[in-house]
This record gives structure tokens, C-alpha cells and sequence, in this order.
């Protein structure tokens, strides 16, 4: 029997995970290979091949992958033009002004992508409300095309003030410098984003013009590669909203995809959390170098319509819809150090994959968290990476008697256990931020963890801040290939559209609307998504008169009604009271955007069903591990032997290839029946 | 080592400093976004005009949130010391809330409004949670209480000296009429003082959480390792910096009301051993218009802050060894009745001053002067579409300094203003009926230099109504210095422009002159300063700054000495060499 899989790909810094599900039978395959960053189809095709998958029985293939965030941070692109009303092209340059380093005397503003030589200017002008104050100079295009050709330019962006309300000027000047300059690869702002804020929308269609040609072409070369190995089904690539895209629109737009890699986790987590009947969910994924977390909640990732990329205070806007990911820097390779008074810290400073943690043996001499989960037994030396890779725990302890216990008058086992209660609470402030900060109950979500360390911290981080369960998923290593075949396809569309709300007549909202969905509905069809599978949900981003924030709330239905209005503003008032503690009847509201997402539903894997154990209990070894209070004889589990409904008390610790989970003293484990790990935390242990 | 922190070190375990370390940050991090969250008026969010903070039992500074404007800097340790000498008798209770903008211990504009509650543990005040904001109108005689013209600080709104606007969790109902019925935006401003209670119990809440969690000695013991570490890296900062008396001085153009008549500022920075002392006994006498203040000790911690210890933590540690003087009687310690709006046209003026007088010691850490201005000129009516009052709001952009080994940046906010964002120009014509024509860097602004300093920019706009136009420019007589041979930057100026006429200069200090529809105003503002003589500025990146509009061809031969060939842009070596040495026989030595 030929079965089909959904297959999905992950190139991370170190290696390229693949994890292939087999539609018929429910199997679940998973490859490892090295990445190989210089032909990054190479450590795919490896993955492919050590898979056992026949890649014609492929029937999609999901790719999330560094390649456009890391084009960014290193500034390794196209030579980029940029093309702005008259009057304006320093807008790139200027920014907002700000200078988000205090106090600090040589602070600069990142570098723009686009240097001013390369910045050109074309009368134009067209005012906030769409209407046409000056007609584009079509005639002045020609100046700006014979520049672009002596200068080699091999992208440009185009990006006119108030776009957002009449893309006319772009698309015309578009049209014309296309025509002169074949083969650059030209974008407008209008077409990736229609939302106000110059800097921000200049900002985002200069770096997609940044990364465009490059990305291109590598998409192009996967898709060569895999179509001349027998490849004939859909080619999906992961956004950072938590969608998928098609290989053709990731072409045009690569800026959708800054942040594929670390969204597709938490997409795995909110599926997950679905499947359990939890409506609020706490995704944490703990790698080498960070840790990070997202709010989900009743399926959804939180979604910010604005991202840094390389951060706030050095980075550079887009406006792209990203899933909200709060980062800590404390992962397995964090350093514990002391700084020059003598306080212990840990990370942010990280070993990373080279030279790596002390007891790789790989060159490291500072200890990290990973040795310190190896030295206090928490890690199975004998076993690491599914017994791989055989550990110097001597090298370990050397180091970190000879650079924290000894100086701080410490036994080993004490700063090995001080560095984790250190790296927890850094983590668990993370995880902090993104609920009791935002007024959100940890005592009703639920943990879902995964990444590398996510299953060995998970329940000091939730009985740290009094999250009642924490929950281990299948293949908790390689879960962000996993979460990519859950995704579906997905647009965020948007248009700035500013009026009072609500407003009497309802026909030209409406008319921004349909305009919407029908491009949503189109990008999704040309995806061969069948109508069925189409869902479109409308929102608008709305504010009281006179302020800057905006909540975007959801309409309900698919158009806006006089008579449904101040129900929507009520829908405000409520979310308002929520996030802010108050809110006014009494103020006027205004819309500043509309927003339609469209969603193309795409069968998701079940996860296979654990079988229940008939009699016995399941195998079980002792080693000593020391959980923090000193060591102790303490049952070791191996996840293969587990079957559904098995309980486990803890201390107890779970291992499997990758992954160690540990079940702290008194918390309950329990296999569920699709083979998740759930625990139940002792709320009265503070381990 | 001395021996305290050998004490508090062995009551303070590794793991739990560390980790109480990190929760207090959190702590004054979580106030500030509950701040933000609830505030009404958006000038929390926007401006993050706000300073929030833990303070000991005696109002030391434990931690101060680290994403206000760098403006304030562990200035509410006054307010909370002189309440406790106002209510020495009759003591804090749980649940008390005091307000206070009091000028003689706040010493700013009556908008910058803090309110504070004790922490009270075993029937002990153990600290004190604090939060500062700017209100966005106190009464007074103009709009959002910050005329430009004011003659006294009654003029500018009411006061509210100390009140207890909650006593034991039970609101005092008349002080909050009072409040209420003073403000022309009474909803505003009673909601930004409950947004401020609530941070301020949040705060209680979660400093009493680490008590029990840690217990009160060992978190105190923490904060007094923070505290002496901070110390400890705040001495050796100044160790560094080589003994002796550094001074500077520049003028202010004007108070505003004496439009002839320029306001010295003068410091002097001692530096012996490990102390700094600052010292504004030289600075100008209180001034008529609204020029004033008594923030002596926020200039003296911003400026410090600069010079020593950018990235620590804001603590009381951090400024043991910071000397301030300041006798009464100077613009800086005005007496409390002085008219005090726009106060930080010398407040950023004097910071950058500080910093200028310690240069010689340590060029290498310090960059030329800035701009040192805080908004652009703006532009108030009725707006035509809602028959409704419009203001514009911009924070002024100029040129930073140049550094010891770069250039400055261009088109910045000052050094008080941090994270304070421009208004995006799409934003700013859909909320006001203006049009802006032009928004760009202003060529040639920029000191020349080695290293040259930040461009200013060029804002344009027109009135799609009639206006009113508010001139709120500074520091145009004294430019933006540069050092060690670099030229100042080039001072701002602004124009109006009508079609088919020659420009007419705008005034730079102005309150509510008429615009008529369809007039432009341009603003071009300051460069920072240079560093260096500019002839020794490499060749190829003065090409590379004429190439991009920096600088413009004729500049490059005049102010550098490098002369280019005007179509290639290649260099013209003879003629540089050439043209350098006489700029250089022509520099007085």
C-alpha cells in the first residue's frame, strides 16, 4: 500500500530537522541531518533521504527556514533602491527619531538598508483620504530608471505617502519601472502592507526588496531540487503570523517569513492545547542559546502587527503580523558566570553549538546550564542525545568548581543548583511577562513545552509562578517541524481606513471590506483551496477619539450594519475594560483599520492513539539524581515504555531521544491517550 | 574589600541576590506596563513622560523602571523624604495614597504630578511604591498648562502639596473634588491618577510577595549588596576620570518674555578620587519667564549618569559618591513661586554642559554638543472637519555631537528624551489640517569635523486653515560646540514661504501668532557639533557625504578642503593638498 505524507522541514543554525506524517496510518517519521548553510537544499535532500519517505509519495511539504532573517543580519542582499514622494526620501533614514538606549552617550540608529545616494524622489502626492493632490510624474520615472541602471541596482522599493488609501501612484510607477528595468526585482509598499506609518511601511518594502532576489531564487533552486528527485505536491512555506503561504507568493513577498522557524512551535502547541479542551495556553520552547514563550489563547497565538527585526532598540520595523514571542536568553548552552564583583549570573552569554557545553568535550571551559543539569544527574550522561554522544562529566565538574563553587564557597552541587534555580527564575519571569503582567491567570493555563530543554525546566518555571499543568507533546525536540504540518494557509490583509465608528452609512466600509476578502479569497483559490475550506474572519482596529492605541475587535459577521454597529463598539468597550481596567460609553470611537484574515483550513494529522497498558506497570530503573534538595535514588523512565493512563509520581524523570522531562517531587504525570506527557504540579513544593 | 559588603554578602546568598535582583527590576517593569495600560490621556504611552520606582523606608531609591525618558533619573527620592518629614507625626498607614507636585521638592512643571503609597509589613513602612506622570492639564491660564509667556508658577495650574488623596484605602472625597474641578480635562486627569494608584498597589503587592517569599532581612540585605556593588562600579567610573576642576558655560537665547536679553549657564565639575562633584553655583539668577526650576539634582544624575555608569541599574547606590551643589537663588533653584513650564529648555542645555566641562578629562567618552532642544514650533486652531481644538506635537529633531571616533547621528531627539517618538507625517495630516511639504535632513547642518556632527532636519508644512503658530526654538546663539578643533553645528531657523515671494524669517519664540490658510512655515534645525579640524577628515568620506547630500560640493572645499571634480565626484588631489594647507595656515593655533 503506497501511503501519502505531509512532510515538514525545519533548518535550524546546527542541524535540519524533517518530521514526516504518514496520512494513512497515522505513522510519524523523523529525520536529523547537519544543515549545510552553503547549499541549504543539500541538508533537506539528506533529511529526505535517511527518512525512508519516496518523496512522490510527498503530498505537501512545509519549509520554515532562517534564511530571510538571517540575509537581514547579516546584510547580505540585493543592491536596493528606493523611490519616495518628493520630499520624503529620508523618512528611511530619519525613522521615528527615538533613541531607545538611555543614557547612553553613542547610541546609533540602525543603518538603513538603502543608503542616501540610493533614495530617489518622483512628484507625487496623494492625501489621507485617497484623493490625488498632485498626478504622478510618469515622465520623471525615466531619471529615476536611467540612475537604477548606472548604479546596477538589482531591487527597488517604491513607497509614496498615504498608499494605504490609493495604491493608483505606486502601481503606475511600478508598471513604467518595470517596463525600463526588466529583471530588477521591484516591490511596492501597497502591495505587502496597506496600513499608515511611513517609516514602518518604507522600512518593511525596502527589506523585502532587500531579500528578494536572493530568496527568490533559493525557493526557486528547492523547488528545482525537489521536483527533479520526483517532488509533485504542494509547496507550503511558513510566516511568522503562524500561517503557511505558497511557494509562488513567498517569492514576492519574503518579509512574510522573518520569523518562520520559531512560530511553527507554538502553532504545534495551540493545536495541542485545542486537543486537550485548554483554552489557555502557555507555549515554551527552550533551545541552545534562548528560551521563549507565547500567550495562546482559545487556539490562537497572539498576533502584534508590528516586529523588530534584530529588536526593538537596534532592529528595524515590519509590518508584517508575527506571532508575539517573548525571548529570554537562558537556554541550555547559557553560561553561568561571575561578573567583576564577584555575582553570579547566567547567560546571556551562550556557549552555543561550538564550542558548546564543558561535558561535549567540544572545546568548552565555561560551565553552562547544561552542565549543571548533567552534574546534578538531571541529564543522563550515559545517554545524551539517545546515547549518541558519551559526556565528560569530569570536564563538567571542573569547571564549574573552578569557576562558581570554589570562588562563591559553594559544593558543586550547590552552584550546579544555583545556576538552574538562577536560569529558572530568568525563564519564569519570561513566562511572567506574558500573563500576570498582562492581567492573564496563570492558575488557569496550561504549559505546553518543547525545544531541546523546554521538558527538563517546565515544572519549576510553572510551580514557580502557580501554573497547574504542564504538558510534554510527542517528539518535544523536533516539535517546530511537527507544528508546520498543523498550519493552515493564511493572509492578513489590511487598510488603513479612518472614520468615525460607528459611521451611518456603511456602504464604503463595506466596500473596503468585500475589496479584502475577495483578495483573500483569491490568493487562497490560486492555492487550489477549495471554497469550502475558505473561512474569513473581519476585524477592525478601533480607538476612542483622541488616542493612540487601538484594539483590533472583531465584527462577527462578514459585513458591517448600521444596526450591528454599536454592538461592535459594545465588543470595544468590553475588550477595552479588559486590557485597561476602564473603559468610556461616553467618547466617540473611530475605526483606524480594517482587517480581514483569510484562512485556508487544511486537513491536520491526528496524532496517533497511545495504546492503554492491559497489566503490569512500566519498566523502571533508579539512578541518583539530585532535583535540589541533595541527591537521591530517584525511578528513570523510558517514554517509549510508557502506554496511555500511566501515572507516575514524582521525583521521577522521563527520557526519550532528545528530551528529558522531569517530574518534580510530588507532581503526578500521566500519559493521555494521544501520548502527550501531562503533569500535574505540586503546588506546595518550591524545588 | 571593605568590611560591610563582606557582611551583607554572607546575609545575601549568591542565588538569591541574583534572583531577588531580577524580581525588583520586574517589579518597577511591571508598574511601568500597568502604567501604560491604564493611563487615560495618551502621554504615558507616547511619551512615557513618567518616572516610577521602589524606595526604601527613607526613600532611598531600591529600583527605578528603566523605559521612562532618561529625564528622570532617582528624582523621587525628595518627594518621598519630604513627606516623611511632613507626616513625621502622623505617620503612613496601609492603604494611604500622597499626591504631590509640589515646586518647591518636585522643582518641575505643575503637570509632573507623583503619587505614592507606603509598603506596610507587620505594621512596619518597610517601602514605599512611587509613580510620577505628566498630567496633561492643571488649570493655569493656557491649554495643557505649559504657556510660554508665564510670569509665576500660579499662572501654570494648582498645586497639590503632600495631600493624602487616600487614607487607610479610603479616598478623601474633597481633595479629589478640588483636583477634579481644577483641570480642563477633569476625566483625563482623574484617570491618569487612579492608573497611577493602581501601579503603585501593584507595586505594594508585589514588593510584599518577595518579603514573604524571601523574607524582609534577606531582601533587605540584597538591596544593600545592590546598593554597594552599585557604588563600588559607580567609583570606579570616576576613578578613571583624571582629578581636577573642569568648567563650561553657554547662554539660552531667552526666558521667553525677554526676547533681547540671553540667560548664562554655567557649570563646574570637581573630580577627586573617586567623588564627582557638581557644582551650578555659577549659573544664571531665577529668570521672568518660564525658564525655571529646582532640578538641580535630576541635571546632576542625568549628567552623571552619562559620564559613568550608562547601562547600571538605577539605584541610590549608584550616586553615593555624587556630590551636588546648588545654593538658592539660580535658575536651577528658583524659589517655588517662579514661573517653571518649560523648564527643560535649561535642564537639557545644562546636562550637555556637564558633560562639555569634563571633556578635556575624558575626550575619548564624550561626544560634541547636540542640539539640546526639546519640541519643534507647533500649531494650534479650530479644526474645519470636527469643530474641535488641534495642537501639533513634535518632539524637536536635531543633530547629536559628533563622537571621538565617528560621526554624530542625525536628526535625534535630545539627551533627556529617550524612547520619545516623532509622529509619522501619514499620522499627523489625518489628525490635524495641515499639510507637510517636506521632512528630510538638513544639508549641511552638521559641524564640520574629523568626525562631523548629526544633520538636523527640515520639517515643512502648511495650514489647510486659519492658525496659530507657537515658536518653541532654543539655542541659536550658542550653537552646538564641537571640540578639539571641529566646528559647532549650524543653529536652527525657520521661515514662512509664499509662493512667488522671497521667505520672511518666522520667530523663534513665539506665542499665538496668526497663520492664515495656505501659509508654509519650514523649520530647518540644528547639527550637532564636530570633533577635530576638518581638514584632517579623510577624503573619502567627505566624497562619500557629498555623494549622499550631507554635505554639499562647495562645503567640502570650503569647511574640509577637499575639492571634487563636479560631475564624477572624483577626488581632485593637487587641488586638496592645496586647498588644505591654507586652511590649515589660516587656523589660529
Amino acid at each position: 500500500m503506497t501511503s501519502k505524507f505531509a512532510v515538514g522541514v525545519d533548518i535550524g543554525g546546527t542541524f535540519t530537522d524533517l518530521v514526516g506524517f504518514d496520512l494513512g496510518t497515522s505513522r510519524i517519521v523523523v529525520t536529523k541531518a547537519p544543515s549545510t548553510p552553503r547549499e541549504l537544499s543539500g541538508g533537506i535532500m539528506e533529511c529526505v533521504r535517511k527518512s525512508d519517505i519516496a518523496i512522490a509519495d510527498m503530498e505537501t511539504l512545509f519549509h520554515g527556514s532562517t534564511v530571510v532573517i538571517n540575509a537581514i543580519i547579516e546584510r547580505k542582499g540585493a543592491k536596493t533602491g528606493l523611490l519616495t514622494t518628493r520630499g520624503f526620501r529620508d523618512v528611511l533614514e530619519i525613522g521615528r527619531g527615538n533613541r531607545p538606549a538611555n543614557y547612553d552617550l553613542f547610541y546609533d540608529k540602525p543603518l538603513p538598508f538603502v543608503p542616501r545616494y540610493l533614495r530617489f524622489e518622483v512628484t507625487e502626492r496623494i492625501a489621507p483620504d485617497g484623493a490625488v493632490i498632485a498626478p504622478l510624474d510618469v515622465a520623471g520615472l525615466e531619471t529615476v530608471a536611467r540612475a537604477a541602471r548606472e548604479q546596477q541596482l538589482e531591487a527597488l522599493a517604491i513607497c509614496f505617502l498615504h498608499s494605504y488609501a490609493n495604491e493608483s501612484h505606486e502601481e503606475q510607477a511600478r508598471e513604467r519601472l518595470q517596463a525600463l528595468l526588466p529583471g530588477v526585482f521591484i516591490c511596492t509598499s501597497s502591495e505587502l502592507v496597506r496600513e499608515w506609518r511611513e517609516f514602518e511601511r518604507s522600512s518593511t518594502t525596502v527589506l523585502n526588496a532587500f531579500v528578494g532576489p536572493n530568496v527568490e531564487s533559493y525557493i526557486a533552486r528547492l523547488e528545482e531540487v525537489t521536483a527533479q528527485a520526483g517532488f509533485g505536491g504542494q509547496f507550503y512555506l511558513m510566516q511568522s503570523s503562524g500561517g503557511v503561504m505558497t511557494a509562488a507568493r513567498a517569492k514576492r513577498y519574503p518579509v512574510a517569513m522573518v520569523e518562520s522557524g520559531p512560530v511553527a512551535g507554538m502553532i504545534g502547541a495551540a493545536h495541542i492545547g485545542t486537543l486537550l479542551g485548554a483554552r489557555l495556553v502557555i507555549g515554551f520552547d527552550m533551545g541552545g542559546t534562548t528560551a521563549k514563550c507565547s500567550l495562546i489563547e482559545d487556539g490562537e497565538p497572539k498576533v502584534s502587527q508590528v516586529y523588530y527585526v534584530g529588536g526593538y532598540v537596534h532592529g528595524y520595523p515590519l509590518q508584517v503580523p508575527t506571532t508575539e514571542v517573548v525571548e529570554v536568553g537562558t537556554g541550555g548552552g547559557s553560561l553561568a558566570w561571575r561578573d567583576n564583583l564577584g555575582a553570579l549570573k547566567v547567560g546571556p552569554r551562550s556557549a552555543g553549538s561550538e564550542p558548546g557545553p564543558v561535558c561535549i568535550g567540544a572545546g568548552g571551559t565555561e560551565p553552562t546550564v547544561t552542565d549543571a543539569n548533567v552534574l546534578l544527574g538531571r541529564i543522563n550522561a550515559a545517554r545524551y542525545l539517545g546515547g549518541e554522544m558519551s559526556l565528560d562529566v569530569p570536564a563538567a565538574r571542573r569547571a564549574m568548581e573552578e569557576s562558581i563553587a570554589k570562588p562563591l564557597g559553594l559544593s558543586v552541587e550547590a552552584a550546579a543548583a544555583g545556576v538552574l534555580t538562577i536560569a529558572n527564575s530568568n525563564m519564569a519571569l519570561a513566562v511572567r511577562a506574558i500573563t500576570i503582567e498582562k492581567g492573564v491567570d496563570p492558575r488557569e493555563a496550561t504549559l505546553i513545552a518543547f525545544g531541546g530543554g523546554g521538558p527538563l525546566h517546565a515544572a519549576a518555571i510553572a510551580r514557580d509562578i502557580g501554573i497547574p499543568r504542564v504538558v510534554v507533546p510527542t517528539l518535544p525536540a523536533c516539535f517546530s517541524a511537527l507544528g508546520m504540518l498543523l498550519a493552515d494557509l493564511r493572509h492578513d490583509l489590511v487598510r488603513t481606513f479612518v472614520r468615525p465608528f460607528p459611521m451611518q452609512d456603511c456602504a464604503e466600509i463595506n466596500g473596503v471590506i468585500s475589496e479584502l476578502r475577495l483578495d483573500g479569497v483569491e490568493r487562497l483559490k490560486s492555492a487550489d483551496v477549495a471554497e469550502a475550506d475558505i473561512e474569513c474572519s473581519v476585524h477592525l482596529d478601533l480607538r476612542y477619539a483622541g488616542q493612540q492605541w487601538t484594539l483590533t475587535t472583531p465584527v462577527g459577521g462578514d459585513t458591517v450594519s448600521a444596526k450591528d454597529a454599536p454592538a461592535i463598539r459594545t465588543a470595544f468597550n468590553a475588550l477595552y475594560e479588559t486590557r485597561f481596567g476602564h473603559s468610556f460609553t461616553n467618547i466617540p470611537s473611530e475605526v483606524v483599520n480594517v482587517r480581514v484574515i483569510a484562512i485556508g483550513r487544511r486537513p491536520k494529522p491526528g496524532f496517533p492513539p497511545l495504546a492503554a497498558r492491559k497489566s503490569g506497570a512500566p519498566a523502571v530503573t533508579h539512578r541518583s539524581v539530585n532535583m535540589g534538595a541533595g541527591p537521591a535514588n530517584t525511578p528513570i523512565y523510558r517514554r517509549e515504555d510508557l502506554l496511555c493512563a500511566d501515572r507516575i509520581t514524582g521525583p521521577a524523570v522521563i527520557e526519550e531521544g532528545s528530551a528529558t522531562t522531569l517530574v518534580g517531587p510530588g507532581d503526578r504525570a500521566e500519559l493521555s491517550e494521544h501520548g502527550f506527557i501531562v503533569i500535574h504540579i505540586n503546588k506546595g513544593n518550591s524545588a | 574589600m571593605n568590611t560591610p559588603r563582606e557582611q551583607t554578602l554572607t546575609q545575601a546568598d549568591p542565588i538569591t541576590l541574583e534572583v531577588v535582583r531580577n524580581a525588583l527590576v520586574a517589579i518597577v517593569m511591571e508598574m511601568t506596563d500597568n502604567l501604560i495600560r491604564t493611563a487615560y490621556s495618551p502621554i504615558a504611552a507616547e511619551i512615557k513622560d513618567f518616572s516610577i520606582g521602589l524606595l526604601d523606608a527613607n526613600g532611598d531609591s531600591i529600583a527605578q523602571a528603566p523605559n521612562g525618558v532618561p529625564m528622570f533619573c532617582a528624582d523621587l527620592n525628595a518627594t518621598i523624604k519630604r513627606g516623611l518629614e511632613i507626616y513625621a507625626e502622623e505617620g503612613f498607614a496601609d492603604g494611604d495614597i500622597i499626591l504631590s507636585n509640589d515646586t518647591e521638592t518636585n522643582g518641575q512643571h505643575v503637570n509632573n504630578m507623583a503619587a505614592y503609597s507606603p509598603i506596610v509589613a507587620n505594621g512596619e513602612v518597610v517601602a514605599f511604591a512611587a509613580v510620577r506622570s505628566h498630567w496633561i492639564d492643571v488649570g493655569g491660564v493656557a491649554v495643557g498648562s505649559m504657556p510660554g509667556n508665564s510670569r509665576d508658577i500660579f499662572s501654570e495650574g494648582i498645586q497639590i502639596p503632600f495631600m493624602k488623596v487616600y487614607r487607610a484605602g479610603k479616598p478623601d472625597e474633597s481633595v479629589l473634588r478640588l483636583i477634579k474641578t481644577n483641570s480642563r480635562f477633569p476625566e483625563l486627569v482623574m484617570g491618569d491618577m487612579r492608573a497611577q494608584i493602581s501601579a503603585c498597589r501593584l507595586g505594594e503587592q508585589r514588593f510584599l510577595d518577595l518579603i514573604k517569599r524571601y523574607g524582609r532581612d534577606a531582601v533587605m540585605a540584597c538591596i544593600h549588596r545592590i546598593w554597594d556593588e552599585a557604588e563600588t562600579v559607580a567609583r570606579a567610573a570616576v576613578t578613571k576620570i583624571p582629578d581636577g576642576t573642569y568648567e563650561a558655560a553657554c547662554v539660552l537665547d531667552n526666558d521667553g518674555l525677554n526676547l533681547d536679553k540671553p540667560i548664562p549657564l554655567k557649570v563646574k565639575v570637581v573630580i577627586a578620587g573617586s567623588d564627582m562633584t557638581i557644582d551650578f553655583s555659577g549659573m544664571s539668577p531665577p529668570v521672568q519667564g518660564p525658564f525655571n526650576s529646582r532640578a538641580s539634582g535630576t541635571i546632576a544624575r542625568v549628567a552623571f549618569k552619562y559620564l559613568t555608569t550608562p547601562q547600571m541599574a538605577i539605584t541610590e547606590g549608584g550616586f553615593r559618591n555624587l556630590k551636588i551643589v546648588c545654593p538658592e537663588g539660580t535658575i536651577l533653584s528658583a524659589p517655588p513661586t517662579a514661573p517653571m513650564s518649560w523648564f527643560n529648555m535649561a535642564v537639557v542645555s545644562t546636562i550637555d554642559l556637564v558633560l562639555r566641562a569634563v571633556q578635556p578629562a575624558m575626550p575619548d567618552a564624550i561626544t560634541a554638543g547636540s542640539a539640546d532642544n526639546i519640541g519643534m514650533s507647533h500649531i494650534s486652531g479650530i479644526d474645519p472637519r470636527t469643530g474641535r481644538v488641534f495642537q501639533t506635537f513634535a518632539p524637536f529633531l536635531g543633530g547629536w555631537g559628533a563622537r571621538p571616533n565617528g560621526d554624530g547621528p542625525s536628526a535625534v531627539v535630545s539627551l533627556v528624551q529617550g524612547d520619545v517618538r516623532f509622529m509619522p507625517i501619514e499620522v499627523q495630516e489625518t489628525v490635524t489640517p495641515i499639510r507637510v511639504l517636506e521632512f528630510g535632513l538638513h544639508n549641511d547642518s552638521g559641524g564640520p569635523g574629523r568626525y562631523r556632527g548629526g544633520l538636523g532636519i527640515v520639517l515643512g508644512r502648511e495650514v489647510l486653515t486659519d492658525a496659530e503658530f507657537h515658536g518653541r526654538f532654543e539655542r541659536t546663539k550658542d550653537a552646538p560646540w564641537g571640540f578639539a578643533g571641529g566646528k559647532p553645528g549650524v543653529v536652527t531657523h525657520s521661515v514662512f514661504r509664499h509662493e512667488g515671494q522671497p521667505d520672511r524669517p518666522a520667530p523663534l519664540k513665539c506665542e499665538g501668532m496668526p497663520l492664515k490658510k495656505g501659509d508654509q512655515e519650514f523649520s530647518y534645525t540644528s547639527g550637532g557639533g564636530g570633533i577635530g579640524l576638518p581638514w584632517t577628515r579623510d577624503p573619502e568620506r567627505v566624497r562619500n557625504d557629498v555623494l549622499n547630500g550631507y554635505v554639499s560640493i562647495d562645503a567640502a572645499r570650503e569647511q574640509y578642503g577637499v575639492v571634487l571634480n563636479k560631475a564624477s565626484l572624483d577626488i581632485d588631489e593637487t587641488a586638496t593638498v592645496a586647498r588644505r594647507r591654507i586652511l590649515n595656515s589660516k587656523e589660529p593655533t
